[in-house]
């Protein structure tokens, strides 16, 4: 276990995220009003970071690019999301927020394809 | 002769067939039209240099002959080329001039061309990646195979300019410029080199007037510190060589930039592998041009816009390893002789405007003489004459009587 804090409870407000540098790992903190979650920096689907384009509402984060969302209760996909969020375990101890930082949490992504260069040989 | 009435002016010069060529070559619209879609439209074109999109994912949007194209280098650092069309509907994908998809746009995602319009989304090989509500709309009927990107032929060559080609079917660039461009091979591609300097200039004349002074030196007459300081006998031994493709080199020759007031010798900052303050030119059809003055390399490129409207693109580059102080040296060596206040090119551009102001759409035909024949020397105008055969073949129209087709002349002289 490496529980490493992250910032105050009150450092995000109530349906925001908000960006934290933890020891070198970027980690979005989001405040869905009944709790926290800790999530790596960007999108599973396109890499869109969503410290600019997530959307928090209802207790869901919603990408803003092309509508993936994820409740943020269950950790479950809504709608058209095809790939789940990843999350660190958290816990709030002092009125501070804790993340379990075993590894980066990191999502694969499609490599472009492999079209050779001899395109028109 | 005293001057002329109208009969006498529009007469037959009393020169050889190719020695002079009808104006209705630069000022006519059918042919303006003519030479984007025969030559520009087959023709490799330096749209930019390798330096100018150093990183993975830089960009650079150009055009040519209308067509719209996006330079990119991929995550492979492999440079690309595509038409600047969004198969969906046929909204131009990137408005920026340059930039770099390493961080998302408004409407898009890092690493992706992005179509503001629909969402659409291609990675850096143009596969199309993202169809917003895809199944919703095609279901299984089109899906993202069906819908990549136009790639067109590119090259990294000759000392790292990108060329695009905008026919699938074309020679390779080898074959197309590789022999005019063995006189300075060795020097441009010993080491990376690096765009200093850019600029375009719009100018009203026809891109054919602007090659023209590319090609010939006679015009030295106009550049005063040339004529004045320029003249003496290893110039005039210059040659001026053609190569197949209509394109031309004007060999070297060693320029005494000490005997140049407020110049200095460029020996030390000389290219490498070229014997020091030498000067080469290559030309190459249907209007580019590289000019190689010791230290400092220019390269410009036509487009033309109209008849009498031509859009130049001017680089100046230097090798990519230069120190600060080497690099400010050679802007000053590009500069003195190509910059605003330079020795040359204000004065090239004065010519060209002047000859647009005479030859614009409508005007009266008029003759305009490149018989010069001084044994392919300098002031020879055999660049000319050797580009405007290249040209009649390429339109099917005779120079001298664009009315007329080059097949038939071509098979009249054949049989003389």
């Amino acid at each position: 276990m490496a529980w490493k804090k992250v910032c105050g409870v009150g450092d995000v407000e109530v349906n925001s995220v908000k960006l934290f540098d933890v020891e070198g790992v970027n980690v979005l903190v989001t405040n869905y009003g009944s709790g926290f979650r800790a999530i790596p920096p960007i999108c599973p689907h396109m890499e869109e970071p969503l410290d600019v384009s997530g959307i928090v509402a209802n207790c869901v984060l919603t990408c803003s690019k092309h509508l993936w969302a994820w409740d943020l209760r269950t950790e479950g996909m809504l709608g058209e999301t095809e790939k789940p969020l990843k999350f660190y375990e958290t816990r709030e101890e002092d009125g501070a927020l804790f993340v379990n930082m075993v590894e980066e949490l990191v999502y694969d992504f499609d490599s472009e394809d492999d079209l050779d260069d001899d395109f028109f040989g | 002769m005293a001057a002329r009435n109208h009969d006498q002016w529009m007469a037959t010069p009393p020169l050889q067939k190719g020695e002079w060529i009808d104006s209705r070559v630069y000022t006519d619209y059918q042919i303006f039209e003519e030479e984007n879609e025969k030559i520009f439209k087959n023709a490799w074109v330096p749209v930019c240099h390798e330096s100018e999109l150093s990183k993975p994912y830089d960009f650079r949007t150009t055009s040519i002959a209308r067509e719209p194209i996006i330079v990119c280098r991929g995550p492979d650092n492999q440079v690309r080329a595509f038409l600047n069309v969004c198969p969906h509907r046929g909204m131009m994908i990137e408005r920026r001039p340059s930039g770099s998809f390493f961080e998302g746009q408004p409407s898009g995602n890092p690493k992706r061309m992005t179509c503001m319009f629909h969402g659409w989304q291609f990675d850096m090989k143009g596969s199309c990646v993202y169809v917003s509500r895809e199944k919703e709309g095609y279901q299984d009927r089109l899906c993202k195979d069906d819908v990549g990107l136009r790639r067109l032929r590119c090259e990294v060559k000759f000392g790292g300019f990108v060329w695009v080609n905008l026919n699938d079917k074309a020679p390779d660039l080898e074959s197309w410029a590789g022999k005019p461009f063995e006189c300075l091979r060795k020097s441009l591609e010993a080491e990376p080199l690096e765009v200093f300097h850019y600029h375009k200039a719009i100018v009203d004349t026809n891109y054919k007037l602007w090659h023209d002074t590319n090609c010939e030196f006679y015009h030295d007459f106009m550049h005063y510190h040339n004529r004045v300081t320029g003249f003496n006998d290893a110039y005039f031994a210059r040659k001026n060589e053609a190569f197949d493709n209509g394109h031309i080199v004007v060999g070297t020759f060693e320029v005494n930039y000490d005997k140049y007031e407020g110049f200095e010798s460029r020996a030390s900052l000389s290219f490498p592998h070229l014997p020091p303050n030498q000067w080469y030119m290559i030309d190459l059809f249907p209007g580019i041009n590289f000019n190689l003055r010791g230290s400092a390399l220019r390269c410009d490129v036509v487009t033309p816009l109209g008849p009498n409207k031509t859009m130049i693109e001017f680089r100046g580059l230097g090798l990519k390893s230069d120190s600060k102080e080497d690099r400010m040296t050679r802007i000053n060596h590009h500069n003195s002789i190509w910059g605003p206040f330079g020795r040359n090119l204000h004065e090239d551009l004065i010519g060209v405007q002047g000859q647009g102001n005479t030859m614009m759409p409508g005007t009266e035909p008029r003759r305009v003489l490149h018989g010069r024949q001084e044994n392919q020397t300098i002031h020879d105008e055999n660049g000319m004459r050797h580009y405007y055969d290249e040209w009649g073949k390429w339109l099917n129209r005779l120079p001298s009587s664009p009315d007329k087709p080059y097949a038939a002349a071509s098979a009249v002289t054949a049989a003389e």
